[in-house]
């Protein structure tokens, strides 16, 4: 019976080339659109899951108060990991990580030096945590002695080849010689360290060996027992500040008792976060690496669904709308004995059939689009075609939207009655309009809704990237690496100011973009107590800053070479005199300090001289905070202003200038406002996510509204005929033929735009600086899906009424 | 006996007003009968048809089929009733267009979970009979009216009913095509012993029966 079925299947689907074409493209297209975001999905959630025992590692987190803002850390004081180890046995194994960004590296005996993005201090017990393979060297001894490193394949392969390495000579800038002792394979590229290639070791680090509660820079990851408890694990990290934070800061302030340090309102909690938990629900001021965002998964999850949803409701429509032509078979089948259930498993046939078909389209189409899937996505995804679980959950997949798209059909159309459907040989209206309508109405509600939720975010970014950040970043040069100059930076900055084409320049480590800046503790002079005491950003920058960047004074002065007390003085923005309870006048001449706690005498104060206008400093998702600009040493960048003449030939020029300070050092360079347009990346990305699932969801709409139209057009034609035999026009029956299809849209309209409404004023929530929804948006959205409509029915429509009456009254 | 009917009613109620399609019919048909069943056009012969075939319901009355009570019957029970001994024929034939002639013939027997040897035997058997063996692949659209009710009459026939229900088979041939179908139904009457029951307008083709049933406004006169 099974191959009986399977015949008719393709003959019916055969004979009916347009509307098997329909239905197989419309669902080929939802399931390519859900495969790819299924694998992405799969590949966001499969982060740090290839280490062994991943199960079993925690990095120690803290959230603290202690003056300022609270915070929330993914790092711990660097006496962590050695406590954990002592004091508690549920901990199989403690390391450290510290994370020191980029260096530049170079052979001993060559000069010239290659920068690695991302390197760290790690304890020689790294590699035994996370389950690391060395290509060469010994893991258990690598990284136990000072001045020694591990690199990775490829970052040996810069330097020497995989197997000469080891027992090498480098020198890292800033850092000293280091002895290579050992090459490990690169790092996964779903871990959180796939961007670190040099590991140093811990003891190298001067500072890592003093005990210090206080600084919070080391991501300490811990490996507990199989049997480890961790509701008890947490009660210990709960004792610690009793037992060792607080002992550590009576050194300071002398008297202080954990009451007394949690009545000011202080508090440093410390909890364990799974590693494989970090990458989707870590979202601290630093990381190791960026992290992805539960919240993405989430919305990228609907519109998967959404995208299925549409493609089976257009299915079941078209199947529905078409089965009006197999009535007549229903009926014989039945009268030559068919049974109902034995008519569902037909129809159910043929609709899996389509569903394998379009399957096989479907996974054709994700191959081909993947290589622009993973620019879109910023991902290096593959398709698995090797993975039998992989076919597996695919077949699986399949089938189930098999027998959700066929089920209603196969039922509805094996309910049909004999007596009426054998009636007669046209084509009866056999009911379920209502259902195809409603459909219609849902798909159409949420093509609107993802058309809304693009303008909306597209709107958002554009407020944001044109929005007036207070500063000059149009036609900002920020040369890197100053420090690398060999005390230069001066001499270096002179040279580029006489290039013509550069109107100032600027050294200073703190620039307006988005970065992972942490704040410091200050107190208003008479104020030196915990409780008054303010957190700010302290940038340190040099007397051309506010010129460069275009910071407006609203009071004050600029800092000035000729005064020799402008080193220790500030410059405060306009939120520091909100937390300050100042007016701007009367925060010139006052004096601030950061030696919170300490003795009269022993305080450095600094005086305020002027304050800027809020600027952007930071991402638009965050209030503009406290900021104070203070005179300091040791830039890590100089930000050149240049004029919009001859960018190539002035970069060059300052290329050439960088190469005769510091010979064989890498020349690294970017726009500040790329800098800028990359820290809303994540939104630029959801954007065009958006938009481009938006117009599949449009197009697998589309199909339905086509199909449902041309079939529509079929079952009239009788109807059309008399009608202009009768002397109608043709523009009268087009415009009722189509007339039917806009209620549907308008009541997608009238159902989705307050939806829409409502979703995209939560999602704007999330920034400080935001746009409204405006009725535009929502009318462009109905405009649209209006137009949309009547492009697609209306050529359905007007071929109709245009067709000869007489042919098609002779068909009848 | 195969079929009684006993004070049958069937009506349709329409602006308050119930319309009888079918009024207080008394029937009984035996083994081997040819009736026909005559009247005006709109008179109840294709609804009492239907009735009679099961695909129906009515209102009131009784019908009985051989040992059964199909006005007590569920749905399920009265379409194994039919599928298993009554064939139709229609007056638009009602072939599957997407199937071969072979495969039409061969349908009624898929139902019946016949084993694909014996429905081969079955299928061969039929074409033989009915003369269209060349036929047998070709598909509806390919053969002339007359062939096409020919393949009707064997479709229904394919599974051995005992009874064979035909609403106007000739309504849609030419003289000669129907002159066939009619001795076609007679031989069968005759030698097989298949009951037959027709709706037909023509006195000629009526003639063929042994018996003629009269409507009028859905009652018998
Ligand atoms: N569902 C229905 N609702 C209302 N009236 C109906 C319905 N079905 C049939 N009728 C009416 O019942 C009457 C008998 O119809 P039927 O089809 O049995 O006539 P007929 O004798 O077969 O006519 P013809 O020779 O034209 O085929 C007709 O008047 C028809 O209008
Ligand atoms: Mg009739």
């Amino acid at each position: 019976m099974f191959k009986n079925h399977l015949k008719i299947a393709w003959r019916s689907l055969k004979k009916q080339p347009f509307f098997t074409f329909l239905n197989t493209f419309g669902l080929a297209i939802g399931m390519a659109g859900a495969l790819l975001i299924a694998l992405y999905i799969h590949d966001e959630l499969s982060y740090d899951k290839m280490f062994a025992d991943a199960d079993r590692i925690y990095r120690i987190n803290a959230d603290v108060k202690f003056g300022g803002l609270p915070e929330q850390l993914g790092e711990s004081p660097e006496p962590m990991a050695e406590t954990l180890m002592r004091d508690y046995p549920q901990v199989e194994l403690a390391t450290r990580i510290r994370d020191q960004g980029s260096v530049l590296i170079r052979k001993a005996n060559v000069t010239s030096n290659v920068k690695e993005l991302n390197s760290a201090f790690v304890d020689s017990t790294f590699f035994k945590m996370f389950g690391l393979a060395f290509l060469d060297g010994d893991v258990t001894t690598a990284l136990t002695e000072p001045n020694t490193l591990v690199l990775t394949r490829t970052a040996a392969e810069k330097h020497f080849g995989v197997n000469n390495a080891v027992g090498q000579e480098m020198v890292l800038n800033n850092l000293g010689t280091f002895r290579v002792t050992g090459v490990m394979e690169d790092m996964p590229k779903n871990s959180l360290l796939r961007d670190h290639t040099v590991f140093i070791s811990m003891p190298s680090f001067q500072f890592a060996q003093i005990g210090h509660w206080g600084s919070l820079n080391y991501y300490t990851f811990v490996k507990m027992v199989p049997t480890a408890d961790m509701a008890n694990f947490q009660e210990g990290l709960d004792s610690l500040l009793g037992r060792y934070l607080i002992p550590w800061i009576q050194d300071y302030y002398p008297g202080m008792t954990e009451a007394s340090f949690r009545a000011s309102g202080n508090f440093i909690n410390y909890s364990a976060m799974s590693l494989t938990d970090i990458h989707l629900q870590s979202n601290m001021k630093t990381e190791l690496s960026a992290n992805g965002s539960m919240q993405n998964i989430y919305i990228l999850s609907f519109v998967a669904i959404f995208l299925v949803v549409l493609a089976v409701v257009n299915f079941m429509n078209l199947s529905t709308a078409y089965s009006l032509k197999r009535a007549k078979e229903v009926g014989v089948r039945k009268t030559l004995g068919s049974d109902k259930s034995d008519l569902v498993r037909q129809f159910l046939t043929e609709s899996g059939f389509i569903c394998f078909l379009s399957l096989l389209l479907a996974v054709g189409v994700a191959f081909l689009v993947l290589p622009l899937f993973n620019d879109l996505a910023d991902k290096a995804i593959s398709i698995p075609f090797q993975n039998p679980m992989f076919w597996a959950i695919l077949i699986g997949a399949t089938l189930v939207v098999g027998v959700l798209s066929g089920t209603y059909p196969a039922f509805f159309m094996s309910r049909f009655i004999p007596v009426k459907v054998l009636k007669g040989s046209g084509l009866s209206d056999v009911g379920g309009s209502k259902v195809r309508n409603s459909l219609v109405v849902f798909q159409f509600a949420i093509s609107i809704l993802l058309i809304v939720a693009t303008v909306v975010v597209y709107q958002q970014l554009n407020f944001i990237q044109s929005k007036e950040l207070g500063y000059e970043k149009a036609q900002i040069l920020v040369l890197e690496d100053i420090n690398n100059v060999n005390g230069q930076e001066q001499s270096l900055k002179r040279e580029v100011l006489r290039l013509g084409q550069v109107q100032s320049a600027t050294l200073s480590s703190f620039l307006p973009t988005p970065s992972a800046r942490t704040g410091q503790t200050f107190f208003k002079e008479g104020a030196n107590n915990q409780e008054d005491a303010i957190n700010m950003e302290n940038w340190r920058v040099d007397h051309d800053y506010l010129s460069t960047l275009g910071l407006e004074l609203i009071t004050g002065r600029d800092f000035d070479v000729r005064i020799p007390t402008d080193s220790s003085a500030v410059i405060i923005n306009e939120a520091t005199l909100k937390t300050l309870n100042v007016s701007a006048e009367n925060a010139i001449g006052l004096r601030i300090s950061s030696d919170l706690g300490a003795s009269e005498d022993a305080i450095t104060y600094q005086t305020i001289i002027g304050v800027v206008r809020n600027f952007h400093y930071d991402s638009m998702r965050k209030n503009i905070e406290a900021l104070c600009l203070g005179i300091g040493r040791f830039p890590g960048s100089l930000a050149i202003k240049m004029g919009t003449q001859d960018v190539t030939a002035t970069v060059s020029a300052i290329e050439g200038i960088w190469n005769t300070i510091a010979p064989g050092q890498p020349f690294n360079y970017y726009f500040l406002d790329d800098s800028f347009n990359d820290s809303y990346d994540a939104e630029q990305r959801l954007g065009q996510i958006f938009s481009v699932f938006t117009v599949l969801s449009i197009l697998i709409a589309c199909l339905g509204l086509f199909g449902l139209a041309t079939f529509n057009a079929q079952r009239r034609t009788k109807e059309i005929g008399i009608r202009k035999v009768l002397g109608a026009s043709i523009s009268q029956i087009s415009y009722r033929l189509t007339t039917d299809f806009l209620k549907m849209v308008g009541w997608a309209i009238i159902i989705s735009l307050p939806i829409g409404w409502y979703a995209m004023n939560q999602w704007l929530q999330d920034f400080s600086y935001r746009i409204e929804v405006q009725w535009w948006m929502l009318l462009l959205a109905a405009f649209l899906a209006i137009a949309i409509a009547v492009l697609t029915v209306g050529y359905q429509s007007i071929r109709a009424a245009v067709a000869n009456p007489v042919k098609s009254l002779r068909a009848e | 006996m195969l079929l009684q009917l006993k004070n049958i009613f069937k009506w349709v109620n329409s602006g308050g007003q119930r319309i009888f399609l079918l009024k207080d019919i008394n029937l009984q048909v035996e083994e081997g009968e040819f009736i026909s069943v005559m009247g005006p056009s709109g008179s109840g012969k294709s609804t009492l048809l239907n009735v009679i075939g099961m695909l129906d319901t009515f209102d009131e009355g009784e019908y009985h089929f051989l040992d059964e009570s199909v006005h007590t019957l569920k749905e399920k029970h009265r379409s194994n009733l039919y599928k298993e001994y009554i064939g139709f024929v229609f007056q638009s034939y009602h072939l599957l267009d997407d199937l071969k002639v072979y495969e039409n013939l061969e349908m009624p027997l898929l139902y019946k979970k016949f084993k694909g040897s014996e429905r081969r035997a079955m299928v061969a058997d039929m074409l033989d009979r009915f003369n269209i063996v060349g036929k047998k692949d070709l598909f509806p659209a390919q053969l002339s009216g007359g062939q096409q009710q020919l393949v009707g009459v064997a479709r229904a026939l394919i599974a051995n009913p005992k009874l064979i229900l035909a609403d106007e088979p000739t309504g849609n041939l030419n003289s000669q095509q129907s002159e066939e179908i009619m001795q076609l139904f007679k031989r069968l009457n005759e030698e097989d012993g298949v009951t037959i029951i027709q709706v037909t307008h023509s006195e000629k083709n009526a003639a063929y029966g042994s018996r003629v049933i009269n409507l009028l406004d859905g009652r018998m006169v």
